[in-house]
């Protein structure tokens, strides 16, 4: 304020703490952020369609055994999303720059070629539950994909991010439907137990082999790591959140491999027990809608809508996300304009990537007579075999001085990745040797 | 100089040869170019990085003869120097290929894929940045196999005096001062805009560069998430001197969102003690309300001078303030008596009286009266700016038009995109 004798304050009362009210709203509102943090929720966008029907068959098919790989995973999942976080939180960068800029072009394209063609994969996937689910209740998939479609348009250009993923956070708590149903078909515990902590390895069935490759690629998809990191890059989080950052990565990952674990129990109580029982006259398991009759304990008729309902929560949710995200990840890395709020003149390569990433995924599901339930958990098995190479950039990345500077990798995380890479690398190759000599 | 012009990525990995030797066998392979002084509109290339069996070497431009048929880089003496240090100099691959920079005159922040360089009088210079598809299908190696394709892709090429690096990992790396002063050139609005679209790490960087008074207007015109972002890391001294220069309204909304601890010790580093008391009560004001929108930032002026001793008085302060359109009449208690218009002022004989001029039918609003209800008076009655009076018709501050409009027009829709992606978005004005 200006005045002719000179700078003098105008003294007032001060009005009633008004600004200690705006402070305890904040720390309401980081509390809120801090229980849904981008750990958790990337952890509950990896109960995806594909996931749900990968966990689901595993379960209907192997019993109980098909859960101990589990274990290994959860350790595997926690120690790269942990190194995603932290790259986020040290670098500010999400991970498709940081490869761009660490490794240049032509490594750059590569990985967004794969990761296009990956999340479009994926896509379709959860185009698949969404036309699965309609198809519990009769309607054609010609109808339900094509309207699902639209909505996803509509919500992705309309409805705020944050509202989306909000909702699909509540709407997931379906997921705990496993965990109740699961407990309500009084498995064996026993079993249980052994299936969760034995290792046993099915050599005689050949499906067994994908089966495993799906359960890593669903659970430690490579998008996830990508996502996580542009989440935690978005709210801005330092190093000095990491320790807040490693807790909800850890709670993150150990839920989503709970209900991992549970679909996995209530489909094998159900299933898999039956068909033991009744050898003569099993359940096949040939389309999304056989692998309801495992929230039945708890659901009864209402099992098949229960299910559908998930399976549609998932779909809308990762059909809105994928496409989008992956779209901006191949601009970050190539530094062309991306944002929704731009015109198609001004973002060409955004918006068609984006369009294209949705209709292709959508398109793959209305070829007819396409297995919907397969196609889905092949998505996951394209996943598990793609993510070495993911892990293996981000290894490069996380142990140079130059960009973590004193967050690099510790001995265990890197020994534990590494681990990770070798031994889903000779899986991934000895599953893809099988499948060609299959083929020939 | 052998050349005229070309692009870096097609001289990145050339062998190296020496003129003496007639067989022309490899010394090493051109890995990078060395820039002394980046500061310059278009920085001289001083060298090449030569990648021999004994380590890296630099090699003067001025030892390039020429190309040979292979297209190896002859050299007129071997590479022997060692190469020169990191943070004392720029290396142009290293340093700039594949990283972001801010295109000051398109305002978007994009991604170097290749760098222009041209002989200029015999020194070789950095020209332009490459940004579209035609340099990344050179760095894919597209200008091998099939040059005439090439060709016809159209180029997307920034002067380089247009382009302000944002240097990471190690800032000495690349002087920021020639990027603060192309980021200068910007509407505070649009560097907002392109702040916003950041990494915050990178956005801290970019703000720390600035003058205190361009970083301010920028500050004014950000949201207060990234706000208090950059705050962490700039350090209370740098964001205390940028609060300083911000206006009091837009400074006070940034203080009411920090937490009381930062925000005393902030107020604690203000110079200006006067201003900082201001602040603390400006802050004590919902954000919603004529006090949460109002700056103090105002002019008054006794009622019974004439109009020349006023306008020479308004010469020696007004140049401080920014809202010098209305003037406002007070005695020494601060009651506000009458507003004046600087037009009626300037067309008034200048032996008039301010009180016989002013305009005593004082429209004015509260310190808790909701900003629709500012918004509506200023509307109503035509004005730059509303007085906000206390009980006793004290002024506390004025609210202008502009932090009234800002106050109630909705954010856009688009402006909530995924969380994923929020930060790549350029971000519309944030509502106060």
């Amino acid at each position: 304020m200006q005045s002719e004798t000179g700078p003098a304050g105008v003294v007032t009362e001060p009005t009633p703490a008004r600004a200690s009210r705006r402070a305890r709203l904040r720390r309401i509102m980081i509390f809120l952020a801090a229980t849904l943090g981008p750990g958790f929720i990337t952890a509950s966008a990896g109960n995806d369609v594909g996931g749900i029907f990968t966990y689901s068959v595993a379960g209907a098919q192997f019993g109980y055994k098909a859960i101990w790989p589990l274990i290994p995973i959860a350790v595997a999942l926690i120690v790269v999303q942990e190194m995603a976080a932290r790259m986020g939180a040290v670098t500010g960068k999400g991970l498709a720059a940081l490869i761009r800029e660490e490794f240049g072009v032509r490594i750059a394209l590569a990985t967004m070629l794969g990761l296009f063609f990956m999340n479009t994969f994926t896509t379709s996937a959860e185009f698949a539950g969404i036309a699965s689910a309609s198809e519990i209740y009769h309607i054609s998939r010609y109808i339900a994909v094509p309207l699902s479609l639209l909505l996803v348009f509509f919500a992705v250009l309309r409805v705020s991010g944050k509202l989306i993923e909000r909702t699909f956070v509540v709407l997931s708590l379906v997921y705990v439907t496993y965990i109740i149903s699961g407990a309500l078909a009084h498995p064996d515990w026993a079993e249980v137990a052994r299936g969760s902590f034995i290792p046993t390895i099915d050599t005689h069935d050949p499906a067994y082999l994908g089966t495993i490759v799906a359960l890593i690629g669903t659970t430690i998809s490579p998008y996830m790591q990508f996502y996580l990191q542009s989440a935690i890059v978005e709210k801005g989080t330092r190093p000095s959140g990491l320790l807040a950052l490693r807790i909800d990565v850890t709670n993150g990952s150990i839920l989503a491999i709970i209900v991992a674990a549970f679909m996995i129990i209530a489909n094998a109580a159900t299933i898999f027990v039956y068909n033991q029982a009744h050898a003569a006259h099993p359940i096949t398991v040939t389309q999304a809608s056989d692998v309801a009759i495992a929230l039945a304990p708890l659901a009864g008729k209402f099992a098949s809508s229960l299910f559908a309902f998930g399976i549609l929560n998932a779909g809308l949710f990762t059909a809105a996300v994928l496409p989008l995200s992956t779209s901006y990840l191949v601009c970050e890395a190539f530094g062309f304009e991306a944002a929704l709020d731009r015109s198609f003149r001004e973002a060409p390569v955004f918006f068609t990537l984006f369009a294209a990433g949705l209709l292709l995924g959508a398109a793959l599901v209305l070829i007819p007579g396409a297995p919907l339930l397969q196609l889905s958990i092949a998505s996951q098995v394209v996943q598990g075999l793609l993510l070495p190479a993911e892990l293996v950039l981000m290894l490069i990345i996380i142990n140079r001085a130059r960009v973590m500077g004193t967050f690099r990798n510790t001995y265990s995380a890197n020994v534990i990745c590494w681990a990770t890479v070798v031994i889903v690398g000779l899986i991934a190759l000895y599953y893809t040797y099988t499948q060609i000599v299959a083929a020939l | 100089m052998p050349f005229q012009e070309g692009y870096l990525s097609e001289f990145v990995g050339r062998d190296a040869v020496l003129a003496s030797d007639a067989s022309h066998r490899s010394v090493g392979k051109v890995v990078d170019f060395f820039v002394a002084k980046p500061d310059d509109a278009f920085p001289k290339i001083d060298g090449l990085l030569v990648k021999t069996q004994g380590g890296e070497r630099f090699a003067p431009v001025r030892d390039v003869l020429d190309i040979d048929a292979r297209g190896a880089i002859v050299l007129r003496a071997a590479p022997t120097e060692p190469a020169p240090a990191d943070d004392v100099s720029l290396y142009l691959i290293k340093d700039l290929f594949d990283k972001q920079i801010v295109d000051v005159d398109g305002r978007k922040v994009v991604r170097i894929n290749d760098l222009e360089v041209a002989n200029t009088g015999g020194t070789l210079r950095v020209v332009a940045a490459d940004i579209g598809v035609a340099g990344l299908l050179r760095r894919l190696g597209l200008n091998k196999f099939a040059p005439q394709l090439l060709e016809r892709v159209p180029r997307t090429l920034i002067a380089w005096d247009n382009v302000a690096p944002i240097s990471d990992a190690n800032p000495s790396q690349v002087n920021l001062s020639v990027s603060s002063a192309r980021l200068a050139r910007l509407h505070p609005s649009e560097l907002a805009d392109i702040i916003g679209e950041l990494s915050s790490q990178d956005a801290a960087r970019v703000v720390g560069s600035l003058d205190d008074e361009t970083a301010a207007d920028a500050f004014e015109h950000l949201d207060a998430d990234t706000q208090q972002a950059i705050i962490a890391d700039l350090g209370e001294d740098r964001a205390a001197d940028i609060i300083e220069e911000m206006d009091s309204d837009d400074a006070a909304d940034l203080l009411g969102e920090l937490d009381e601890d930062q925000r005393a010790a902030l107020l604690a580093k203000i110079e200006d003690r006067d201003y900082a008391d201001e602040l603390e009560e400006l802050v004590e004001y919902a954000p919603d309300t004529a006090g949460g929108l109002m700056t103090t930032d105002f002019v008054w002026i006794y009622p019974h001078r004439t109009t020349a001793a006023t306008i020479a008085k308004l010469r020696e302060i007004a140049p401080e303030s920014e809202f010098i359109y209305y003037l406002y009449v007070a005695d020494d208690s601060r009651k506000l008596l009458g507003v004046i218009s600087l037009r009626t002022l300037l067309l008034a004989l200048p032996t008039a009286f301010i009180h016989k001029l002013m305009d005593a039918d004082i429209v004015s609003v509260a310190p808790d009266t909701s900003a629709e209800d500012v918004a509506s008076t200023i509307a109503r009655y035509d004005l730059l700016a509303v007085p906000v009076l206390d009980d006793e018709r004290r002024m506390l501050g004025i609210v202008t038009v502009d932090d009234a409009i800002d106050a109630i027009i909705p954010e856009k829709i688009a402006h909530s995109l995924p969380r994923l992606v929020r930060h790549h978005a350029r971000r519309p004005p944030v509502a106060k």
